[in-house]
C-alpha cells in the first residue's frame, strides 16, 4: 500500500500484519481511500481513519469479526459480491447499488455501530480534550442582501440571542467582517488586533485549524494583500469562490460533457479526480496539496459549490467542518445573478457563454439564500461533538443591523440593553479565541 | 466519528421525528380552513361532450401531476401555505387530501416515479437505464383495454427520467402497450445547446428568435436524441405530435411569461391534452430540483410554479369537454427533502431515511371525489396505481399496492 511508509508506526504495523483482510467488503473503498491518499488527508482524517483501524487492530480476531458481524451479514444479504464494486476508491456506482437495495438502510445502521464502538475506544484513550477547546464560527451576510428583522433568526435554535449592531462608523467601502478579520486601522479610536492573528496564534492549531470562506473573491483578496507574509498566509485556509473561477469553469465543462450513465459518470469523475489542477488554482489553493485536493472533492460532491457562490460558501464550510474540524471558520456569503430567459435551465454551462444578456443580481433571493444557508452551516458545524460545548456561532447580517449569537453562558454578549459598536463585537470574540 | 463511506449517512434518531410535519396548532387551523372551505364548493357533475373517439374501461380519464421533492415545511404546513396558495385555497377545498402519502421505496427520481406508475416499489437503477421491473399504469391500461398509444403520455421536465419510465421490462407488458414519453425541457437544453455549438448563443437572449431555436432543436437531429418516445417513430416524430409541439412553444415563447422548464412541460401537456385528449396523462414538473444546487430561493420559485401551473391544468381540465366533468387529477411530490441539520446537506437532497424526506401529501379533486374531505389515515405512493386502474377499469394486477377506497369512480 502506497501510503503505509507515512502513516503511524502502530498503523504500518497493523497493516503489515493484515488488518485489511479483517474488514468487510464496504468498508475497503473507505479505508483504501483514506490510505492511499494519506498525503492529501487534513490532521483531523488522518486521527480518525487510524482511530478506526487501531480499533480493529486491539480486537482480537474473534472480537473483530464479531464487530462486523452485522455488516458482514448484510452484505450477503446484499448480494455485494456479486456486484461490480470497487474496493479501492468509492465510486457513484457503489453508491447507487448500496441505496438501490432493499437492506440499505439496515447497513446503514450496522455501519453506523461500528463507528460508534470506535469512537467509544477512542473516548476512553483521549477523554475530552477536543470538547473542551474554544472555538469560533463566524457568518457574514452583507449590507447589499436585504433581510427581514421580524423573521431572519426564525430557524435558528431557541436558545440564541440577538445582539442590535451599531455599524454606522462602517464606511461604505469597508467590509465589516474584513475588519472583524484583519483588525482596525492603528489611528482607530478601539484597537482591534484582527481575529486571523488570534486564530493562527492560536496554541496548538495546524493550518487546518483556521478557515475563511468567501462567496466573492473581495474578502480573500484583502487577506492575501495584507498577509505580512507568504509564509503567515499559508497558516490559514483561505477559499473564495471568485479566485477559483478558472478551477471551477474547468470541471463545469467536464461535468457538462458526461453522458447520463453510471459508467460515464464514473469514468468523468475519475478523470476529474486525476486531472492536475495546479494550473486553475490560485496560490493560496495551489500551496498545499490537502487543499488542491479539498477543492476538488468540493466540486466533485457538488451541492450547487460548482453552481452558486453561497452554495460554495455552505458546502466548503460545512465540509471543512467535517473534514478538518477547524477551531475558526469565516464565511462570507454574497450575491447570484437571476437566471437568464430560457438558459436558465442549463444551471451547469456558464450562463454568461450561453445568453449574452447581461447578468442582473438577485438580491432578494441571494438574501434568502444566504440566510438559510448560513444556518445550515451553523447545523454543519453541531453534528460534531467538538462544536457542542464551547463553541461561539455568531451570524452578522448587516443589512439588518443585527447578529444572532448561539453560544455557551460564559460568552460575554447577548444582553445588550444598547446597539453595540463593531469594535465591542470584535473585541468579545477576540477575548473568547485569544 | 463520521461515517463517511454511507452515502447520505444519516446520524441521529431525533431526525427521525420530521420537524416539518403539521404541529397540532398549524394542524388545527389548517383543518379548520379546510373545513370553512367545504360548503357548496362541490366538484360540478356536467354531462360529457362530444367524444373525439370512444374511450377505453370506463370512460374515465386521469391525470397525475408529481411535482419533484418538496417537503411538508414549504408546502402544507402553516408557514408553507404561502408557497401554495392555488393548492391550498383553490384546490384543497375540493379535494381529497391525504395528508400521508408515504414513499417507502427508493427516494431517488425514477424509482419514485415508477414505484408510483406501478403500485409496486422499485428499485431499478437511478439514472433510468432499466426499466421498472412490474407493468405501468399505461401497460395495464392499454394491454388490459386495448386502448391506443395515444391516449398515454407522460410529460416531463425532469432530466433524471428516460423514456424507459413509459412502460416496464415485464414480457407479458413492455414497451409495446408502453405510453407515449416526452421531455420538452431536453428541447429546450437542446437548443442551448445547439446555438452554442453554432455561435448562435445571440438568438437564445431574443425572444423572438428563441421559438426558431427550440423547432429546430426539435427538427434538426434524431429527436431520440431527446430522449423521448412518442408512437415509437424511430428518427421523425408523428406529424400531428409535431403541429402539437410546435403549437406549444409558440405559446410557451409569445406567452411573454416566466421561461422555465416547468412552463414549457406545461404547454406541452395542454396542448397534448387539447390534440390527443390523453386519458392517461403524467405530468412531472421538477423546477423545484433547483434545490439540489443549494438555491433555497429558486427552490421555493419552484414550488410556487408547480402551485401555479397545477391550478392551470385543473382549468384547462374543467374548460375543455373532453376532460371536463369526467377526470380525476391527483397531484403529490415524489417524496419530501431532507430534513435542516442531516448529514445529507438539508433540503439539498432526498435521501435520508426520516419523514421530512418520506413522509408527503396527497390531492386527489375530480370525478372520483364524492365530497372534499381530509384523509388522515397514511397512504403508499404505491396505493395510487391500482386506485386509478381502478377507475379507468383496468382488470386488477396483483401489487404491492392496495386501491385507496375514498377514490371511486
Amino acid at each position: 500500500m502506497r501510503a503505509e511508509s507515512k502513516v503511524s508506526g502502530d498503523l504500518q504495523d497493523a497493516l503489515s500484519k493484515g488488518l485489511l483482510k479483517r474488514i468487510p467488503l464496504t468498508f475497503q473503498p473507505f479505508v483504501n481511500q483514506q490510505l492511499n491518499q494519506w498525503d492529501n488527508l487534513f490532521p483531523n482524517e488522518r486521527r480518525s481513519t487510524e482511530r478506526l483501524l487501531l480499533f480493529v487492530a486491539s480486537l482480537s480476531l474473534e472480537q473483530s469479526t464479531e464487530l462486523f458481524r452485522s455488516v458482514v451479514e448484510i452484505e450477503e444479504k446484499m448480494g455485494v459480491r456479486h456486484w461490480q464494486f470497487s474496493t479501492s476508491e468509492q465510486t457513484i456506482q457503489n453508491s447507487s447499488q448500496l441505496a438501490s437495495s432493499p437492506y440499505f438502510q439496515d447497513w446503514r445502521r450496522a455501519v453506523q455501530s461500528v463507528f460508534d464502538a470506535a469512537d467509544a475506544y477512542a473516548s476512553k484513550l483521549n477523554g475530552n480534550a477536543v470538547q473542551s477547546e474554544r472555538r469560533l464560527v463566524l457568518l457574514h451576510i452583507p449590507h447589499n442582501l436585504p433581510l427581514d428583522r421580524t423573521t431572519v433568526w426564525r430557524r435558528w435554535p431557541e436558545t440564541r440571542r440577538t445582539v442590535d449592531l451599531d455599524l454606522s462608523p462602517i464606511g461604505p467601502s469597508q467590509d465589516a467582517l474584513g475588519l472583524l478579520l484583519m483588525g482596525s486601522p492603528p489611528d482607530a479610536p478601539t484597537r482591534l488586533r484582527g481575529l486571523l492573528q488570534i486564530a493562527r496564534d492560536m496554541a496548538g492549531t495546524s493550518h487546518a485549524d483556521t478557515w475563511v470562506v468567501d462567496a466573492g473573491r473581495s474578502l480573500v483578496d484583502a487577506l492575501v494583500e495584507h498577509a505580512p507574509s507568504p509564509e503567515s498566509e499559508r497558516r490559514a485556509i483561505f477559499l473564495s469562490n471568485g479566485r477559483l473561477d478558472l478551477y471551477r469553469q474547468n470541471f463545469s465543462h467536464e461535468m457538462n460533457s458526461m453522458r447520463k450513465d453510471l459508467a460515464d459518470a464514473d469514468a468523468v469523475f475519475d478523470r476529474l479526480r486525476k486531472v492536475d489542477v495546479s494550473p486553475w488554482c490560485p496560490p493560496e489553493v495551489n500551496a498545499d496539496p490537502a487543499i488542491r485536493e479539498f477543492v476538488r472533492s468540493l466540486y466533485l460532491t457538488g451541492n450547487g459549490a460548482v453552481i452558486f457562490g453561497n452554495s460554495f460558501v455552505q458546502w466548503a464550510s460545512s465540509e471543512g467542518f467535517r473534514r478538518a474540524r477547524p477551531r475558526f471558520l469565516a464565511a462570507q456569503f454574497g450575491v447570484r445573478s437571476k437566471p437568464k430567459p430560457f438558459t436558465g435551465v442549463a444551471v451547469f454551462d456558464n450562463p454568461d457563454q450561453i445568453n449574452p444578456l447581461p447578468a442582473v443580481d438577485d438580491l432578494p433571493g441571494s438574501a434568502t439564500d444566504a440566510q438559510m444557508l448560513a444556518l445550515y452551516v451553523w447545523l454543519a458545524a453541531n453534528r460534531y461533538e467538538e462544536y457542542q460545548h464551547s463553541t461561539v456561532c455568531i451570524c452578522v447580517a448587516e443589512s439588518v443591523s443585527q447578529a444572532c449569537v448561539v453560544a455557551p453562558p460564559e460568552f460575554s454578549l447577548g444582553d445588550e440593553a444598547k446597539p453595540i459598536s463593531l469594535a465591542r463585537l470584535g473585541s468579545a470574540l477576540e477575548s473568547w479565541i485569544a | 466519528m463520521d461515517t463517511e463511506l454511507c452515502p447520505g449517512a444519516e446520524m441521529g434518531s431525533e431526525l427521525v421525528i420530521d420537524p416539518g410535519s403539521l404541529v397540532d396548532a398549524s394542524k388545527r387551523r389548517f383543518l379548520h380552513a379546510t373545513g370553512m372551505l367545504l360548503a357548496g364548493m362541490l366538484v360540478p357533475k356536467i354531462s360529457a361532450g362530444q367524444e373525439p373517439h370512444p374511450l377505453a374501461g370506463s370512460g374515465h380519464r386521469v391525470v397525475v401531476v408529481v411535482i419533484g421533492g418538496v417537503r411538508r415545511d414549504e408546502t402544507f404546513s402553516a408557514e408553507g401555505l404561502v408557497n401554495i396558495p392555488h393548492l391550498s385555497a383553490d384546490l384543497l377545498p375540493q379535494s381529497l387530501f391525504f395528508p400521508h402519502a408515504r414513499n417507502e421505496g427508493v427516494t431517488a427520481h425514477f424509482n419514485a416515479i415508477s414505484s408510483i406508475l406501478t403500485g409496486n416499489w422499485q428499485r431499478v437503477d437511478d439514472w433510468g437505464k432499466l426499466a421498472p421491473t412490474t407493468p405501468t399504469l399505461f401497460e395495464q391500461f392499454r394491454k388490459g383495454l386495448r386502448a391506443e398509444r395515444s391516449d398515454t403520455w407522460v410529460v416531463a421536465s425532469n432530466k433524471a427520467l428516460t423514456s424507459l419510465i413509459g412502460a416496464s421490462s415485464d414480457t407479458n407488458y413492455g414497451p409495446t402497450y408502453g405510453a407515449n414519453v416526452v421531455f420538452p425541457k431536453q428541447l429546450m437544453l437542446q437548443a442551448v445547446v445547439d446555438a452554442l455549438r453554432t455561435g448562435r448563443t445571440a438568438n437564445m437572449a431574443d425572444r423572438s428568435k428563441v421559438e426558431a431555436e427550440l423547432e429546430n432543436a426539435m427538427e434538426g437531429s434524431n429527436y431520440e436524441g431527446l430522449g423521448w418516445n412518442v408512437f415509437d417513430a424511430s428518427n421523425q416524430l408523428d406529424p400531428r405530435v409535431r403541429a402539437t409541439i410546435q403549437t406549444a412553444i409558440a405559446n410557451f415563447v409569445r406567452s411573454g411569461g416566466p421561461t422555465s422548464g416547468d412552463e414549457l412541460t406545461f404547454f406541452m401537456s395542454r396542448e397534448i391534452m387539447r390534440k390527443f385528449a390523453p386519458q392517461v396523462l403524467v405530468v412531472a414538473f421538477s423546477d423545484v430540483e433547483a434545490a439540489h444546487f443549494g438555491s433555497y430561493s429558486l427552490h421555493k420559485a419552484g414550488i410556487q410554479t408547480a402551485d401555479r401551473l397545477t391550478h392551470q391544468l385543473w382549468q384547462e381540465i374543467q374548460s375543455n369537454p373532453d376532460y371536463r366533468s369526467k377526470t380525476t387529477m391527483v397531484v403529490l411530490p415524489e417524496f419530501g427533502r431532507d430534513p435542516d441539520g442531516s448529514s445529507t446537506n438539508g433540503f439539498f437532497n432526498h435521501r435520508a431515511n426520516v419523514d421530512s424526506t418520506r413522509d408527503t401529501w396527497m390531492l386527489a379533486l375530480g370525478s372520483a371525489v364524492d365530497r372534499p374531505k381530509v384523509i388522515e389515515r397514511p397512504i403508499r405512493h404505491i396505493d395510487l396505481c391500482p386506485t386509478l386502474g381502478s377507475l379507468l377499469g383496468c382488470p386488477a394486477l396483483e401489487a404491492q399496492g392496495q386501491k385507496i377506497a375514498e377514490l371511486r369512480g
